[in-house]
């Protein structure tokens, strides 16, 4: 219910700049999408971009014709959403103000992420095993297969790192660089470099802000590239517009998604204020 | 001359917050030799430190054991002379540990030697002073005893000179320390509520023996947990007149206007209540109340001792049963005499002059008359054996009416109901089922014991906070849009292990609530009756204000957490205002806590159903705390 009236306030605050993003930028939607996305990777593109952010975003909104409800609606097997307690949402509106300082955003980011991870975990195989307590009786619990990595997308997935170490300690982890073209504003990868036997892992695909989803298409066929099949590919993300939702599983629906939070806006500030690069 | 008769009182002063020495004393039927009278009077020195437990800080002036066994030798044998010069280093040491830090003049020798005569052992200066207090000289104060800056010294290690002595006197000596590790059993019934001390009153004229009474009732009780308050605490603080007229005995002290009653029956009902209570401590020579004071806790019996006990027809009230202590005149005048003189250093005609003046009409007008009010009499005061004997025996009785078995009654209780709304169980997924299958295992290594149950930590702590009131809130976002969202409505929170195995999960409060406070709980298990006892307590200042989170790694019957609860509670912790955080717990538990403190909000990330006869989880995680620390005993590896 929040979330909804939030998005109606936002809805009509996009509208007013809608025109003016038009006029600016004259790109295609698309191009402009990967390029916000990416726009903490190029540094000195950042003073443009940060004005064109913001309006690209909103202007994706009021073009999309898909709402959180009715993503989840539509794709609601393929994406999970961290279950929406109060201490989540704090989390959320946190990481979202912007007079947050920057040690509390990296607080409370971490701990987001490390919920985040935790549940992404869930969505690994498992097999059932038994085993004897200290008290001689038996607890019928479960073992997760071995054979897990993580991929993280440079350079925002790499926040999410510690918090997969945090939980698997000696776990392999890849990475994918994509960057977006300065001129056709085509994301494209630059670099990868994975397990060798990454194709017979699952892989947790670590990337924490999906605007338009556009880097993450790039980074799942590279994978694919790899040998790793669809089925085998989770997505941990923290923030994803239903756009970008809608894109990545039309796309690969066979991959799992899990987020925290499915909301029209982005925070595109995610990766610089993590990393501080203000 | 009381010396030899308390030689069987122990003390264990109970840490709590800052000004923590509380007057409570246990109980041992265990006879009594030398070593104990050693250990005792070792340990008075040690009380006066706002703060115990198990690590006693010994200060660095203490007198050797033998001076000590020397100077108790002489008391028995009333060398009245002897005692003033004997006791002197003692009240120096004494003195030199209170001006530790902060000076204040308290150092009247006249006011703290009846310590270490009229109730030897017992150290706590609270309870003995003198019933009608005497004035002195301005003089003696000026005779400012050596201060010497003796720093705290704590001692962790037991080391090899240890030996437990006897475990159910649950005494651990070393050779300069004694340590007392009894702790307090339960005060509150299966179902957490408080179960009302028994309150005595004891009353009699000055010198008539109403603290020996006490200390006989104490010694034959043989409960574990007494409190012992005394009327003296609560004189007026005098104004600049009365204090010069209290200069040359002319003061009444025996009046009962000189008595703040109001103050009185408010501690003593709170008492009464098993809430914590400030008790003030009253200054003979400034007349005022200390800075700080006496921190007292309800227990199974308090005894309230003073010369006009009965006289306060609210306070009357408050009392279970009534003792009137009747010595002849002759006899308490004659005690008066030799006290005053030979151990007060002063005049006959100045202790004559207040007696005529002012103990002897205030006892025939408002002492005597009171005695109506009383169950018993006891003529002879202290010697009347029969007559102890037959308050011991009502006093048994009583209690037993009342009921302290906790654990196992816990135990047999809530079978095959529902399970209550309080609780909160982690939604299982199979991560959680996976951390748990490492943790119950018994072949996993303590790395990686540590490492899953920390997680497994993390999750409950995240899932505990979820549970506090939150409000809705609209920031500002970079992108420049509004975002509503929530905020917890109030940052006070601190969380509250119950140690040892609740330690283990202070680090993942610390990771999620950044700048918490915490504050700690100690509680074993009787290994003899099976009964939790609280031994160490130090919580948070003004904890009231805060949300508590309470941490324990597993709770099987839940009789260690009710105690905590129950604590926090007596520390004025709303009850809504309190989460049991826990990775495992016995259904039986959660009943049994949940039917005590239905507000409480327990949270688990497991539960299982059953408890061995040795009050363990079935499954379960076998020794938590040990498996965590590395303590397991071992023969089990």
């Amino acid at each position: 219910m929040l979330a909804k009236q939030s998005w109606q306030i936002n809805f009509h605050f996009s509208i007013a700049i809608f025109n003016q993003e038009i006029m600016c930028t004259g790109g295609s939607p698309s191009s402009n999408g990967s390029q916000a996305e990416e726009s903490s990777e190029n540094d000195n593109q950042q003073q443009q971009l940060a004005t064109e952010q913001q309006p690209e975003q909103t202007q994706r909104t009021a073009i999309g014709s898909c709402t959180p409800e009715e993503v989840l609606a539509d794709y609601g097997e393929n994406i999970k959403l961290l279950t929406l307690n109060s201490q989540v949402a704090e989390l959320l509106t946190i990481i979202r103000d912007k007079n947050t300082s920057r040690s509390d955003f990296k607080f409370y980011a971490d701990r987001l992420i490390r919920l985040v991870i935790e549940e992404s975990l869930n969505q690994l195989p498992y097999t059932d095993c038994d085993v004897e307590t200290p008290t001689g009786a038996i607890y019928e619990g479960l073992k997760y297969r071995s054979g897990n990595c993580g991929v993280s997308i440079i350079r925002s997935g790499e926040a999410m790192e510690q918090g997969l170490r945090d939980c698997c300690r000696s776990i392999r982890i890849g990475k994918i660089l994509v960057e977006s073209d300065a001129n056709t504003h085509e994301a494209r990868v630059v670099y990868a470099r994975f397990p060798d036997d990454i194709g017979s892992r699952q892989v947790l695909l670590m990337y924490p802000i999906m605007s338009t989803g556009n880097t993450v298409l790039k980074a799942v066929n590279v994978l694919r590239e790899h040998g790793v099949p669809e089925k085998c590919i989770i997505l941990s993300n923290l923030f994803c517009t239903p756009a970008a939702a809608r894109t990545v599983v039309t796309a690969f629906p066979k991959m799992k998604i899990l987020t925290s939070e499915l909301h029209p806006v982005a925070p595109n500030h995610f990766g610089q204020k993590y990393f501080d690069n203000f | 001359m009381s010396v030899t008769q308390t030689k069987q009182i122990k003390f264990y002063s109970p840490a709590s917050s800052a000004s923590s020495d509380s007057i409570t004393f246990l109980c041992s039927k265990s006879s009594s030799n030398n070593n104990d009278a050693t250990a005792k009077a070792k340990s008075a020195t040690p009380s006066v430190f706002p703060s115990a437990g198990l690590l006693t800080p010994t200060p660095t002036p203490i007198p050797t054991a033998a001076t000590h066994h020397q100077q108790q030798q002489q008391q028995q044998h009333a060398q009245a002379q002897l005692h003033l010069q004997l006791l002197n280093p003692l009240k120096k040491v004494k003195a030199a540990v209170k001006s530790n830090g902060h000076s204040h003049i308290d150092d009247r020798p006249d006011a703290t030697e009846p310590i270490a005569v009229d109730t030897s052992a017992m150290g706590s200066e609270l309870n003995c002073c003198p019933a009608s207090p005497t004035t002195v000289p301005a003089k003696s104060a000026l005779e400012s005893p050596m201060r010497r800056s003796g720093r705290r010294q704590r001692t962790t290690s037991i080391g090899n000179q240890t030996t437990t002595a006897n475990p159910s006197e649950g005494i651990i000596r070393s050779n300069n320390r004694t340590i007392y590790t009894a702790g307090r059993p339960p005060w509150y019934n299966c179902a957490g509520q408080q179960v009302e001390p028994f309150v005595i009153g004891i009353c009699g004229g000055s010198a008539s023996g109403k603290t020996t009474v006490a200390e006989k009732i104490i010694e034959s009780l043989d409960v574990p947990w007494v409190t012992l308050l005394s009327m003296d605490c609560f004189y007026k603080i005098l104004n600049e007149k009365q204090h010069e007229l209290a200069l040359i005995n002319e003061y009444n002290f025996d009046h009962p206007d000189a008595f703040d009653i109001d103050l009185l029956i408010d501690v003593l009902t709170k008492l009464k209540e098993g809430r914590k209570v400030e008790v003030p401590v009253y200054n003979f020579v400034t007349h005022g109340r200390e800075s700080q004071t006496k921190t007292m806790y309800g227990a199974n019996v308090i005894i309230f001792e003073g010369i006009l006990t009965f006289h306060s027809s609210e306070v009357l009230k408050l009392l279970d049963m009534k003792i009137f202590v009747d010595t002849d005149p002759d006899i308490r005048l004659a005690r008066r005499l030799k006290r005053d003189i030979s151990q007060r250093g002063r005049d006959l005609k100045g202790v004559l002059k207040q007696y005529l003046n002012m103990v002897k009409p205030s006892y025939a007008n408002y002492i005597a008359p009171t005695m109506a009010h009383a169950d018993i009499i006891v003529p002879r005061g202290g010697e009347n054996k029969v007559a102890i004997a037959l308050i011991v025996q009502h006093v048994h009785t009583q209690l037993q009416l009342r009921g302290f078995k906790l654990r196992e009654t816990l135990a047999n209780s809530y079978k095959d109901q529902p399970m209550p709304e309080s609780l909160h169980l982690l939604h299982p997924t199979p991560q959680i089922k996976g951390l748990h299958t490492f943790i119950r295992c018994k072949n996993t290594s303590r790395d990686e014991f540590i490492f899953y149950s920390k997680r497994l930590i993390r999750l409950v702590i995240e899932y505990a906070l979820s549970l506090f009131p939150f409000k809705a809130t609209c920031v500002e976002t970079p992108q420049g849009v509004f975002y509503e969202g929530k905020r917890m409505e109030s940052r006070k929170i601190c969380g509250v292990s119950i140690l040892r195995a609740g330690e283990t999960m202070e680090q993942a409060v610390c990771d999620v609530c950044k700048d918490i406070r915490i504050g700690k709980i100690l509680i074993q298990t009787n290994l003899k009756t099976g009964e939790p006892e609280l031994y160490y307590l130090r919580l948070p200042k003004d904890i009231k204000d805060f949300k508590v989170i309470l941490m324990d790694a597993t709770v099987a019957t839940g009789a260690a957490a009710m105690m905590a609860i129950r604590v926090l509670l007596d520390h004025d912790v709303p009850e809504q205002n309190i989460i049991l955080a826990s990775l495992l717990m016995a259904e039986i538990g959660v009943h049994s806590i949940a039917y005590a403190f239905p507000k409480v909000k327990i949270v688990t990330s497991a539960l299982d159903p059953e408890i061995n006869s040795k009050f363990y989880v079935i499954p379960g995680i076998g020794n938590f705390g040990d498996r965590y620390f590395g303590t397991e005993p071992s023969d089990e590896y």
